[in-house]
């Protein structure tokens, strides 16, 4: 491998966040660098199949995950371009104002450092840049923002089905904001509702990284370096300014690479594991670390899948994989004494049969013959929605260093998460309603999963008070600015939202800082 | 055409590139069954055992050659590998949870049923399934035993069902945008 010239920035990481500080820096006129651990992907890789979607995923280094809740690593963290926004499923809600003011309004979780007035042109520009799919008006719940540039994906006959439950029930639902094209748009094609969408969708109908933000950051001189794993941020004797980052290359090679400005958008866990191994004599708990909440404040949505049979045909193979319906009735956060967090479903999941969400593992206990009755019924007859959950943000979940080291002899990343009371009496609850939506919508069994982990956020959180977060608003270490990060481990909250959207607008937000601030950073 | 078990060299996704008398081929984990291809990460036993105990699990999962299709994924680097298992965050190399899995599968069946897995009638056979499942075996000591059930289990979905074969014989479109391709 060449050893490259000192570039602007070094942008660690191809996933959604990543994508996106390369697009507008590269644009403005920065020489650009992403470093990604994993393959270099196209879209022509990625092949209908349930198995080989596990292909996108990361395995190693494994986290050493503590505490009695799972964060679901394994299955959240993608590896190689576009990382696990590579295959999500596109559903994009935005965060509710009252989300980014927790503790302000319920005096729980914490305050961001900005309002949802500030981040709102942000959301409303990316729409327009990916080309999001949905119904303004129908989507009562919607922060205010721009109309959605495309009217909604069509609702097939699972998403019917399962809306007659909501209905019974006097719960709305509406069509779901999706980044997943309902018409042609700016050369790419229109969704074909195969769901094949957690294979990673090649058309370029779902917004992944190597639709837009990707092809935009090389289209104006990004250079895209795959199998390169960075294991430190460096910063220059004093400790004030980032000089460039250290990375192994596949033969375990060493290599520096100087940068003006370095962006870490690896993922949350990454992130952390960065930052803390980053640590120097002058930032000896790790970088960014001067008020002792690097790693802390760590989150997962608790999920839970709800299923059922119909006697009916689903069709449950058609459609997109992240849902065809939506609802966020049951938002409010202050739910009763015990309870205390926002819920949203998304109804109607396209569903395949094998793998993880699949058809077969929704009764994980069958096996012998009764498993293939189950499936061959199942596959014509299920239905399966999601509810997600919202959970505080506690300086005691945390990601640390563990002992163990991985191939390069960077210590792992060990994982300590606990859900409290509130979240898993509201996980409770929405599972049990789940079971009920299902029942009124005439599913002759409807049952719900054990809780599952999705989406991790938290960890470098922004905020105002320097000696309370590790970030700014501008997603810049307090401690050393000209260090970026990129992604959901910056939010101070979790909502119940899902979070790439919203990953997306703080890093368009926080990357034209950069970008007209330039000077000031690297001065 | 309605799609058969015999013309899916190509689209069933799971092909496998093997050497047979110097020859490279490209074979799915159900023709290498059907060959005899030699395994080059699993011993024998560890064959019969994931074998029995998958057939039991999915009936058919030996035929469409799931040892084969586990034995070739395990010859891979990690983060590469298509095995279910990946899901979960178990420590790599997976051939070290296998292997451990199925030694202490092989413990149990002795241990409990004087034979091998194998040779297990239904009920025993189901009752050992089931001491998996629910985490019930005794003096086990490898891998969490509900997470040996799951990963075998989806092992022998996958091979059954999740391939474009398998979605034919359930009567289900594929509607693949890229097929899978022939070689692992
Ligand atoms: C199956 C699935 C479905 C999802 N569906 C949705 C959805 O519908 N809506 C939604 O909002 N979100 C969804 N998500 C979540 C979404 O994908 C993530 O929130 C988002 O991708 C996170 O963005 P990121 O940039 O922080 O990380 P990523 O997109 O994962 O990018 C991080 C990149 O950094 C690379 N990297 C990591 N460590 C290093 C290192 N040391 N050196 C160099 N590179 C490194 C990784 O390989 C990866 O490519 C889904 C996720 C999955 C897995
Ligand atoms: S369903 Fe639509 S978004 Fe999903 S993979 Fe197919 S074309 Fe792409």
């Amino acid at each position: 491998m060449t050893q490259r010239a000192k570039v602007d920035v070094v942008v660690v990481g191809s996933g959604a966040a990543g994508s996106v500080y390369a697009a507008v820096l590269a644009e403005a006129g920065k020489s650009v660098l992403v470093l990604e651990k994993g393959a270099d992907r196209k879209l022509s890789d990625l092949y209908s199949s349930q198995i080989w979607a596990r292909r996108l995923k990361s395995a190693a280094p494994h986290v050493v995950e503590e505490g009695k809740d799972s964060i679901w690593y394994n299955f959240n963290a993608g590896h190689g371009y576009g990382g696990a926004a590579m295959h999500h499923y596109g559903v994009w809600p935005r965060y509710h104002p009252e989300d980014m003011l927790e503790q302000t309004r319920y005096g729980k979780g914490l305050d961001w450092p900005f309002d949802y007035e500030q981040l709102r042109p942000w959301y409303d520009q990316v729409q327009e840049d990916v080309g999001m799919s949905g119904d303004a008006d129908k989507e009562i719940w919607r922060p205010p923002g721009a109309p959605y540039p495309l009217p909604p994906l069509p609702v097939f006959e699972h998403g019917r089905i399962l809306a007659r439950g909501f209905a019974a029930l006097d719960l709305r639902t509406s069509p779901v904001p999706m980044a997943i094209l309902s018409r042609e748009y700016k050369g790419r094609p229109a969704c074909i509702y195969d769901s094949w969408c957690d294979a990673g969708c090649p058309t370029g109908a779902l917004a992944n990284p190597l639709v837009e933000y990707l092809p935009r950051a090389v289209q104006a001189g990004a250079v895209m370096q795959p199998h390169s794993y960075v294991t430190r941020v460096l910063t220059d004797r004093a400790g004030k300014q980032a000089t460039g980052v250290e990375y192994y290359d596949n033969d375990g090679v060493r290599h520096e690479q100087a940068a003006d400005a370095v962006v870490v958008a690896a993922f949350t866990v990454e992130n952390c594991r960065i930052l803390l191994n980053s640590a120097t004599g002058v930032h000896s708990d790790g970088l960014g670390n001067s008020s002792g909440t690097l790693g802390h404040y760590l989150m997962s949505h608790p999920a839970v899948s709800v299923f059922g049979l119909f006697k009916e045909e689903t069709h449950c193979y058609y459609g997109v994989t992240g849902g065809q319906l939506f609802s966020q009735d049951g938002f409010e956060k202050d739910k009763s004494k015990d309870i205390f967090g926002s819920r949203q479903w998304e109804i109607g999941l396209g569903t395949k049969p094998n793998d993880l969400l699949g058809v077969a593992m929704s009764r994980a206990d069958l096996f012998g013959n009764d498993l293939h009755e189950f499936v061959r019924h199942g596959v014509r007859h299920f239905g399966a929605m999601v509810g997600v959950c919202e959970c505080l943000p506690h300086a005691a979940n945390r990601i640390e260093l563990a002992d163990g080291k991985d191939r390069f002899g960077m210590p792992l990343a060990r994982v300590n998460f606990n859900l409290d009371d509130y979240a898993r009496n509201l996980w409770q609850q929405t599972a049990d309603l789940g079971v009920q939506i299902f029942q009124a919508a005439g599913a002759t069994e409807a049952w719900h999963s054990p809780p599952g982990g999705q989406h991790i956020m938290g960890g470098t959180i922004m905020g105002a008070d320097r000696t309370a977060s590790v970030t700014n608003e501008y997603a810049q270490l307090h401690d050393v600015p000209n260090v970026i990060i990129g992604g959901p481990s910056v939010f101070p909250t979790s909502s119940s939202v899902n979070s790439t959207f919203t990953a997306h607008a703080v890093a368009l937000r926080s990357a034209r800082h950069i970008a007209e601030h330039w000077g000031g950073l690297v001065g | 055409m309605p799609l058969t078990r015999r013309n899916f060299v190509k689209q069933s996704g799971l092909a496998l590139s093997v050497t047979v008398a110097g020859k490279t081929l490209c074979l799915t984990p159900r023709q290498a069954y059907a060959q005899g291809v030699a395994f080059t990460n699993l011993s024998q036993v560890e064959v019969d055992t994931l074998e029995a105990i998958c057939e039991r699990l999915l009936p058919g999962a030996r035929e469409e050659g799931v040892a084969q299709f586990v034995d070739k994924q395990l010859a891979l680097d990690p983060n590469d590998s298509l095995l279910f298992l990946k899901c979960f965050n178990v420590e790599p190399p997976y051939l070290a949870f296998y292997r451990s899995a199925l030694a202490e599968i092989v413990r149990l069946s002795e241990a409990t049923y004087s034979r091998a897995v194998a040779d297990l009638d239904e009920a025993s056979a189901t009752r050992l399934i089931e001491s998996l499942r629910d985490g019930t075996t005794e003096d086990w000591n490898g891998p969490p035993p509900p997470l040996v059930y799951h990963a075998l289990r989806n092992d022998a979905v996958d091979v059954v069902y999740g391939t474009m074969e398998g979605f034919a014989d359930l009567g289900i479109p594929f509607l693949a945008h890229i097929e899978p391709p022939a070689v692992t």
